[in-house]
């Protein structure tokens, strides 16, 4: 008997199609094919597409994606596989991690990271800090501070004290001035981040819980 | 062996060369054997103040060039017997008639000679400060207690931190009590946490400090003068001594006397 190369199962949250990453693309996607025709169902239901070690293109997602959504009664809800080309894992790599730096950035003075970055010191006017990822400053921040360099928006910057001169987060610019009340005023610790509108707005450090949730890496503090 | 200390300050005017010849006098008044060299080439002024212009002959370049050799250089300064030496600045030639590496040479040449070898830096960042901190083991920097000369001290401090010299010690010049009582400067709490270096000293703003420079004789030969007595101290607290941060406060409002406690080494 052949090999099956595109296993069914049902599941709570819909239909999970299996695919086998051993065999040749054109084979799979015929049977793909062939088998998202057969069935009749009711209405519509969610599938996810599971790939096991098979990279895919863009263009090869977007087919099978196609095929699936083609037979009128199913909808790709994720496509998931165990593998990515080492580029993309580099840049995870990099853009996941933390920089410490220990010191004083002085007026004039530029600090880069890749990544997420801790500044255990103050950032003193006209100093700068430009990170791919988040700031995080453990002391007095009265300079120039640039989150998201590369255009993350969830990137956000937080600092014990709270003063800087500008924020700039992604291609988001704020010039802090006297018209910044709350920031002027404020005596907590406080953090700023792009709001959905892509605003540049402040809040209480306590607030990250709620507006980056998924900053969170670590389970549990029980 | 002595030591090369580089007076130093990002912004012009503070009173780099003011701090220089004071320190130097007080140096030399406490016995040290002090060579001051002027490396604000094109603009000197280190022998006006300390009243040795017209006993100059040869300079910085002639000496660096080879048109002369070190000693037939240095102008004495008579007021303090055989201890205080002076290698004037260039005033024609251009800054960048002299190379680091040059400056070097010639600061560690002196070392051999004098316990100190007080080098005056001229204003900025370029050419001429790097010649200036060539050839040093320490630096001061002088700021005041204005916003704009404490931004370029932090930017130079900043500098001088990537050197591979001590970290370098602050002077706050020009303190005037009132003003900064009423906020309209920066305290010394605030430049000294602003700048995160050890403070060395304090001198306040006094009229006799200008009109001492104009006479061409610095002020602390003057031993009455508050300013005066800011340079001692300093002068004791290189030479290793633990001395206290002098009081902004005057004498007859001594009930009100507050030691400022940030200095306590
Ligand atoms: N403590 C002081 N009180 C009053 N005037 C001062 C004081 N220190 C410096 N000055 C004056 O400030 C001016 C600039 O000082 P200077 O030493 O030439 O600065 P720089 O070498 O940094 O350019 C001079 O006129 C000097 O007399
Ligand atoms: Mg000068």
């Amino acid at each position: 008997m052949k090999k099956q190369l595109v296993h069914i199962k049902g599941t709570k949250e819909g239909l999970v199609l299996r695919l086998d990453d051993q065999c040749a693309y054109a084979d799979l996607v015929e049977e793909l094919s062939h088998k998202v025709s057969e069935g009749s169902i009711d209405g519509i239901v969610d599938v996810q597409l599971h790939l096991g070690n098979r990279y895919l293109s863009n263009e090869q997602q977007v087919e099978l994606i196609n095929i699936v959504e083609n037979s009128g009664s199913m909808q790709v809800a994720k496509l998931h596989s165990d593998v990515i080309p080492i580029i993309e894992s580099n840049e995870k790599l990099i853009t996941e991690q933390y920089d410490t730096y220990v010191g004083i950035v002085r007026s004039g003075q530029v600090l880069k990271s890749a990544g997420d970055i801790i500044v255990i010191g103050d950032v003193n006017p006209n100093g700068q800090v430009e990170a791919v990822g988040n700031i995080y400053v453990l002391g007095n921040l009265r300079g120039i501070v640039h989150a998201g360099i590369e255009g993350n928006r969830d990137a956000i910057v937080a600092a014990s004290q709270f003063k800087p001169t500008h924020v700039l987060i992604a291609d988001s610019i704020e010039i802090m001035s006297n018209e910044s009340p709350v920031v002027q005023n404020s005596s907590e610790q406080l953090f700023a981040y792009l709001n959905r509108d892509g605003i540049i707005s402040y809040e209480r450090l306590q607030e990250v819980r709620k507006i980056r949730p998924f900053f969170n890496k670590v389970k549990g503090g029980s | 062996m002595g030591e090369a200390i580089v007076i130093t300050s990002g912004k012009g005017g503070v009173g780099k060369t003011t701090t220089t010849a004071n320190l130097g006098t007080a140096l030399a008044l406490q016995g040290k054997k002090v060579c001051l060299v002027d490396t604000d080439i094109g603009l000197r002024n280190l022998d006006l103040v300390l009243g040795l212009d017209n006993r100059i002959i040869y300079d910085l370049v002639d000496v660096i060039n080879g048109r002369c050799k070190v000693h037939q250089a240095l102008v004495r300064d008579k007021r303090v017997d055989e201890k205080l030496f002076l290698l004037p600045a260039a005033q024609t030639t251009d800054k960048n008639a002299v190379t680091p590496e040059q400056m070097k040479s010639l600061i560690d040449e002196l070392k051999r000679e004098y316990d100190y070898v007080l080098i005056d830096c001229p204003a900025g960042i370029e050419q001429g400060y790097k010649n200036a901190v060539a050839g040093a083991d320490r630096a001061i920097v002088v700021t005041t207690p204005e916003i704009s000369a404490v931004r370029d001290a932090d930017r130079i401090i900043g500098l001088l931190e990537k050197e591979a010299i001590e970290p370098p010690k602050l002077i706050i010049n020009r303190i005037r009590k009132d003003l900064m009582k009423n906020g309209d400067t920066m305290d010394i709490t605030e430049i000294t946490t602003h700048l995160s270096i050890d403070l060395l000293g304090i001198i306040i703003d006094n009229e006799e400090v200008i009109s001492s420079s104009n006479k061409g004789e610095p002020i602390v030969m003057d031993p009455n003068n508050k300013a005066s007595l800011g340079y001692r101290n300093i002068a004791r607290r290189i030479l290793g001594e633990s001395v206290p941060l002098m009081t902004l406060e005057d004498q007859q409002k001594g009930m009100f006397k507050k030691l400022i406690s940030i200095f306590s080494k």
